[in-house]
């Protein structure tokens, strides 16, 4: 197929589709119903590491997760979740949270929208749990 | 000599239908609210490793391309075009392509290109399209030398890949639940491709057909789609990014990460780039198969059922 062809069909099909969805309402986030559902999307990631604590963030798109193994974050990848210890992240508070670099490639960041007193907060908890 | 052959490029050809069938299935998940889940940001980072799967075939074609005529140049045999040969050679290519994708998910140098197609936690039709861009680093094209040997030509020989491509496009679904009898136990189909897609540690390292899911019941590789265990798709280890660029070198900088690492030997960082994702030199990482032993462990209830017939975790 000559590319005069291909690439416009290609650029107007993924177009119309992103707007589409995004339309009908597919770009929400992730919201945990409670600790426990923060409990078990941390538990699929590390089935090994079982939450010691759980802290859900106000607005219940993420949670800081204790465990005996330092600390960590699951937070949403659209309406699904991941999950990652904190170990060598560097915290820094932004105008509406925290952001958190990660040493790893496949999950480099996590943007983390908190309250003030949130946002206080967990950074010494995760530091805390860190150093465990 | 058959010298010029050629035939349609039908990856390119099915773009529309492509984009078509995955309109009709949101329409369809729409309608029904069921059959499926679609995401946003998910679905655009799978059209575009698609696209850019298509560009990285256009870039870098010419590798493969070129080795499959030196190849031919020095083949004495030459089996011609008739249809029964056209045939034939799909069932054989077929068979490369379970071998292909078994390295793919056994070889880490060969899962590095792999991996993308996993990366998504959805499972619809855009999920086909998560292909791979470096697919031409994994040498993999070796595989498909001893079919131009016999005496497929090479155009054939790609044609038929096209075909295979295609094939698995339509079983990236979750709204067919099950082909009747005879199609299930013969082609590969969504509920055997949904398992393959699997996280959980039962679905673990199974159903590599392309087409034909026999090859997976030929090599002891086949696990039934469990009904009373819902496929978790994704990757053992979810990524947590939707950048495409990302997405399609992650797991080549993990490898050089740890390949690179002070201290190894010259046999350990061989053995991070070809052992299975998992490995490591100091055994702190588990594999597939300690992931279903701990699994077993925890869950002895779960042994003699799909993907658990033995303590060792072997489907």
């Amino acid at each position: 197929m000559p590319l005069q062809i291909l690439l416009p069909m290609v650029v107007i099909g993924i177009a119309g589709v992103v707007i589409l969805l995004h339309m009908l309402g597919r770009s929400e986030l992730a919201r945990f119903e409670d600790e426990d559902a923060a409990r078990r999307a941390w538990l699929r990631e590390y089935p090994g590491t079982p939450p010691t604590r759980v802290i859900l963030s106000h607005d219940r798109h993420a949670a800081l997760i204790e465990t005996a193994h330092g600390a960590g974050v699951v937070w949403p990848m659209g309406m699904d979740t991941t999950a990652r210890f904190l170990n060598g992240a560097d915290i820094r508070r932004t105008g509406d949270g925290l952001h958190v670099d990660l040493p790893d490639f496949a999950a480099p960041r996590i943007r983390l929208r908190l309250e003030d007193d949130e946002a206080e907060l967990w950074p010494t908890l995760m530091e805390r749990k860190e150093n465990a | 000599m058959t010298e010029d052959l050629t035939y349609p490029d039908v990856v390119n050809f099915a773009v529309p239908f492509f984009i078509a069938a995955i309109l009709a299935e949101l329409v369809w998940i729409m309608i029904k609210r069921r059959g499926g889940r679609y995401e946003t940001r998910d679905a655009l980072t799978s059209l575009l490793m698609g696209a850019g799967n298509v560009a990285s075939g256009i870039i870098l074609g010419f590798v493969a391309y070129g080795f499959f005529m030196l190849l031919w140049e020095i083949t004495p045999l030459d089996l011609g075009t008739s249809i029964w040969v056209v045939l034939l050679c799909f069932v054989l290519d077929d068979l490369r392509y379970y071998w292909v994708h078994r390295f793919g998910h056994r070889i880490r140098w060969v899962w590095a290109s792999h991996v993308n197609h996993h990366s998504s936690q959805h499972y619809n039709l855009t999920t086909a399209l998560r292909q791979t861009w470096t697919g031409t680093f994994t040498f993999m094209m070796l595989v498909r030398a001893p079919l131009i040997l016999l005496g497929f030509h090479p155009a054939m020989v790609l044609f038929c890949g096209g075909l295979n491509l295609i094939y698995q496009f339509w079983i990236h679904t979750e709204a067919i639940g099950r082909m009747p009898r005879w199609f299930e136990a013969v082609m590969n189909t969504p509920s055997h491709h949904r398992v393959h897609h699997g996280r959980n540690p039962r679905y673990l390292d199974a159903n590599y057909a392309g087409v034909f899911i026999v090859w997976d019941k030929m090599f002891g590789t086949f696990v039934p789609e469990y009904e009373k265990e819902k496929v978790d798709y994704g990757l053992v280890h979810n990524i947590g990014t939707f950048n495409p660029l990302r997405v399609a070198f992650h797991e080549w900088v993990a490898i050089w990460r740890d390949a690179t690492q002070p201290g190894l030997t010259m046999r350990d960082r061989l053995m991070y780039c070809v052992m299975p994702p998992g490995w490591s030199h100091d055994g702190s990482r588990t594999m597939s198969d300690g992931i279903k032993r701990k699994h077993l462990e925890a869950h002895p209830e779960d042994l003699g059922t799909p993907g658990f017939t033995d303590m060792a975790g072997r489907p």
